[in-house]
């Protein structure tokens, strides 16, 4: 028997709803939208951060991150103030390696993210002022048993608020596998790649992680095959692959409108991050809840 | 956690100013919070009205034998798009589009009042309970939480990922998941069943008719085939775990050992599946298994629904597998090419007859057809190769020949105990725990120790299993 349309399965992720994308808890909280947006992208690279250091595959990675953006979203879900990003970066990391095959241990999460926490982080040096002397040394981060036993304590903490948070939907359908399989259906991935093949592939899937960190949060608002489609769309158009000259997308299921959509937010990521990066060269973006009182405090000096 | 950052900051004048705007607007969310959680209540409540009203049209057009796909996927919590809030960035073409469900915080067990329990198992809690806002009886099942050190139970989110993931006719509906007043109190909300097959059975005076038998195997094949194809292990299929409606439809539940596997398959913990269901390449160690496990367990509840009782009743591992090899033979490198590389079968010394299986089934279910025969004994094969995987099943010839399987609309209605009383139960073994792992998962020796005290079991069943 068939199973029922419909289902939340091999296909298919929860979304967003309209009301969740206009009006945030952090936002309700006196977090500037624009803060917001840096707040939401330095979470996904703390978490892909970690995510490298630990050795996770990109697909337990990127669940993670979609799993954090999931929190932060609607007037009902986290606020930055209130449960600090790296926290909660911390707990989706920790809970999609608990389900996945490679669980990690409280310990060794908890050593990556004081490492990337501290002074010595990649992520604290700006392009500029990183002299390249300071190697992060083991002492740095490694942390004592007093202080690993209360930041164990609010990671399992943070696990729980989450999980209730997102009513337990842990499931992320990546389209990571779904794009290489419609590259195969579209006759341009042979079983004995080319150099052309192969750098379609990559090119796609590296649309597909830099969607990660969209500001308009594609995963959330996108199911897996639209976002696959518009990944091989853009791919192939940037390396100059011909694809079907007929309408493609539509045997799966992807209107032109939306392809459309996908194609322009998918092709304006790269300049978002690296303006990102630009926007903070000089100071760090705040990680914890310290920090992210301090930027606020400043933006409201400043803005006099 | 909960420092809001409140005054931390607030160190001059304007800065109060500000904190006092930002109560202000706090306030304002949670009046409005507290009114969007009102009108949504109203909406599902008229949603599932909506919704109850269209199962009972479909259930009266529904002359579909068996499985007949009479329920619907449960809709989307709300359908509410207010075009009014809707954010200016992104284009409404998009956003008007929402196959899946949502999320949102997970409501309170509040929501709900407990009726009675169904079932206060060695450690698991289910009860029957209505939605106040809705009239609806649900059942509710509380999440253990075992291993409080790891955080969040991993059985727990992979019960709920499984489970939720899984729709299906035969497989039991999560609604939702709600919480009590404790961040570890979490409840899984089900559509209610009046009974489980085993309970039912041990109150039935009759034996199901063969053509019964038929409408239940193929519906619980059906759920099985439908995981397998998703590459999720169910790992504890048993009668208990298998619930009935008064129309005979039958959902498989309890996804507390299940869990999603690969190709090929991942090293796997041998500790699942409850003793008399568990197949021998678990009993023997293999560390890697697949979906012909679940396969072992159907055959097991095959033989339990012909004669209502269950068909290996092992005290122990060591007497599962003697129970198992008394009815099904022994194996052999020609029968299990490479099963004496299995960690506990090497310390195991067998009897060189080797018996022939059919003929012990077919003294024990006298009653049941050759193609019947077949299928039990193909469920039963030692060799997990040689079992059929659950499409095979579905498709075999025993349910094409008489007497046909039974429509779900003609099973007799039974009373229910979950609905009425909490319920006795006849001892049986229950799942396996997280603690009983060391006995068996070591290495040959330590299966030895478990044989050393096994001689009374060791007669009866025309061999003998012995000890290098
Ligand atoms: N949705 C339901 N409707 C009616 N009864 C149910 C439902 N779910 C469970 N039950 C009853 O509760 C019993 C226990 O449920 P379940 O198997 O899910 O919990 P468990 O804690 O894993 O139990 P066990 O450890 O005994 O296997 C079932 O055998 C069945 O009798
Ligand atoms: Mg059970």
């Amino acid at each position: 028997m068939a199973p029922e349309p419909g289902q939340l399965s091999s296909l298919s992720n929860p979304l967003a709803t309209v009301d969740q994308l206009s009006t945030s808890s952090s936002q309700l909280d006196g977090v500037p939208a624009d803060l917001e947006s840096s707040l939401r992208f330095a979470g996904a690279q703390l978490t892909q951060a970690a995510g490298i250091l630990l050795r996770l595959p990109q697909e337990i990675i990127a669940q993670a991150i979609v799993i954090f953006q999931r929190f932060y979203i609607g007037s009902e879900g986290g606020s930055f103030r209130i449960n600090a990003l790296k926290d909660v970066s911390a707990a989706s990391l920790y809970m999609t390696a608990k389900i996945s095959f490679l669980p990690q241990s409280t310990r060794s999460i908890l050593n990556v993210y004081a490492y990337l926490l501290s002074p010595t982080s990649p992520l604290r040096q700006s392009p500029e002022g990183s002299t390249g002397k300071e190697r992060p040394d083991a002492e740095s981060y490694y942390l004592s048993e007093g202080s690993y036993h209360s930041a164990r304590a609010t990671l399992l903490q943070t696990e729980s608020i989450l999980l209730r948070s997102i009513s337990f939907i842990t499931q992320v359908i990546l389209p990571h596998h779904i794009a290489l399989t419609y590259l195969q259906t579209l006759g341009v991935l042979p079983p004995s790649p080319t150099a052309e093949s192969s750098a379609l592939a990559t090119r796609t899937l590296a649309h597909l992680n830099t969607a990660l960190f969209s500001p308009q949060l594609l995963y959330l608002t996108h199911q897996p095959p639209a976002l696959a489609v518009s990944a091989i769309y853009l791919a192939a158009r940037e390396i100059g692959v011909k694809l079907p000259s007929t309408e493609w997308w539509e045997v799966f299921d992807v209107d032109r409108e939306t392809l459309g959509f996908l194609v322009v937010g998918l092709g304006s990521c790269g300049g978002w991050i690296q303006s990102e990066r630009e926007n903070w060269s000089a100071t760090t973006c705040p990680l914890t809840l310290d920090e992210l009182e301090r930027e606020i405090k400043r933006r409201v000096v400043e803005n006099g | 956690m909960a420092s809001q950052g409140k005054s931390r900051w607030a160190d001059d004048e304007e800065d109060a100013a500000l904190e006092a705007q930002r109560k202000r607007e706090k306030e304002l969310k949670k009046k409005a919070k507290a009114e969007k959680q009102q009108r949504k209540l109203e909406e599902e409540g008229n949603l599932r009205r909506q919704k109850a009203g269209n199962a009972n049209e479909d259930a009266a057009h529904d002359h579909d034998a068996i499985n007949g796909d009479s329920e619907r996927p449960s809709k989307r919590r709300k359908l509410s798009i207010d075009r009014d809030t809707y954010s200016k960035e992104l284009p409404p073409a998009k956003l008007l589009r929402f196959p899946a469900p949502e999320w949102g915080p997970c409501r309170h067990v509040d929501n709900f009042e407990k009726l009675n329990h169904i079932e206060e198992g060695s450690y698991g809690w289910v009860s029957r309970a209505k939605e106040t806002a809705t009239g609806e009886i649900v059942a509710l099942k509380k999440l253990k939480m075992d291993n409080a050190n790891d955080g969040f139970p991993v059985t727990g989110l992979r019960e709920i990922q499984t489970l939720m993931t899984s729709r299906h006719t035969n497989i039991v509906a999560l609604r939702e998941v709600v919480m009590g007043d404790k961040l570890d109190d979490v409840f899984l909300v089900m559509d209610f069943l009046e009974h489980d097959l085993k309970t039912l059975q041990e109150d039935m005076l009759d034996f199901f008719s063969p053509s019964e038998i038929k409408t239940l195997l193929l519906q619980i094949s059906s759920a099985v085939d439908y995981l397998h194809s998703n590459w999720i292990l169910h790992r504890d299929l048993k009668t208990s775990n298998l619930l009935m409606n008064n129309r005979g439809q039958i959902k498989v539940a309890d996804f507390g050992m299940a869990r999603y596997y690969g190709d090929p398959p991942p090293k796997l913990t041998q500790l699942v599946v409850t003793l008399w269901y568990r197949a021998p390449e678990l009993l023997l160690g293999a560390e890697k298994y697949g979906a012909e496990i679940d396969l072992w367990s159907v055959g097991c509840i095959f033989g339990e629904l012909l004669t209502k009782s269950p068909l290996l009743q092992g005290k122990n591992e060591v007497d599962q597998l003697s129970k198992i090899f008394e009815l099904c033979g022994i194996p052999t490198e020609a029968t299990w090419p490479g099963f004496k590389r299995l960690p506990n079968a090497r310390s195991l010394r067998l009897p060189n007859t080797s018996q022939t299986t059919g003929n012990v089934l077919r003294a024990k279910f006298p009653l049941l057809t050759t193609a019947g025969t077949a299928l039990l004994t193909s469920l039963l094969n030692l060799n997990p190769a040689q079992r059929p995987t659950a499409s095979e099943v579905l498709t075999h010839p025993y349910f094409r020949e008489d007497p046909r399987p039974k429509s779900t609309e003609m099973f007799p209605t039974f009373p229910s105990k979950a609905g009425q009383e909490k319920r006795r139960r006849l001892a049986s073994p229950s799942a396996p725990k997280r603690g009983d792992a060391p006995r068996i998962a070591g290495e040959a020796a330590d299966f030895s120790g478990i044989f050393a005290n096994r001689d009374a079991e060791e007669i009866g069943g025309g061999f003998a299993l012995k000890l290098i």
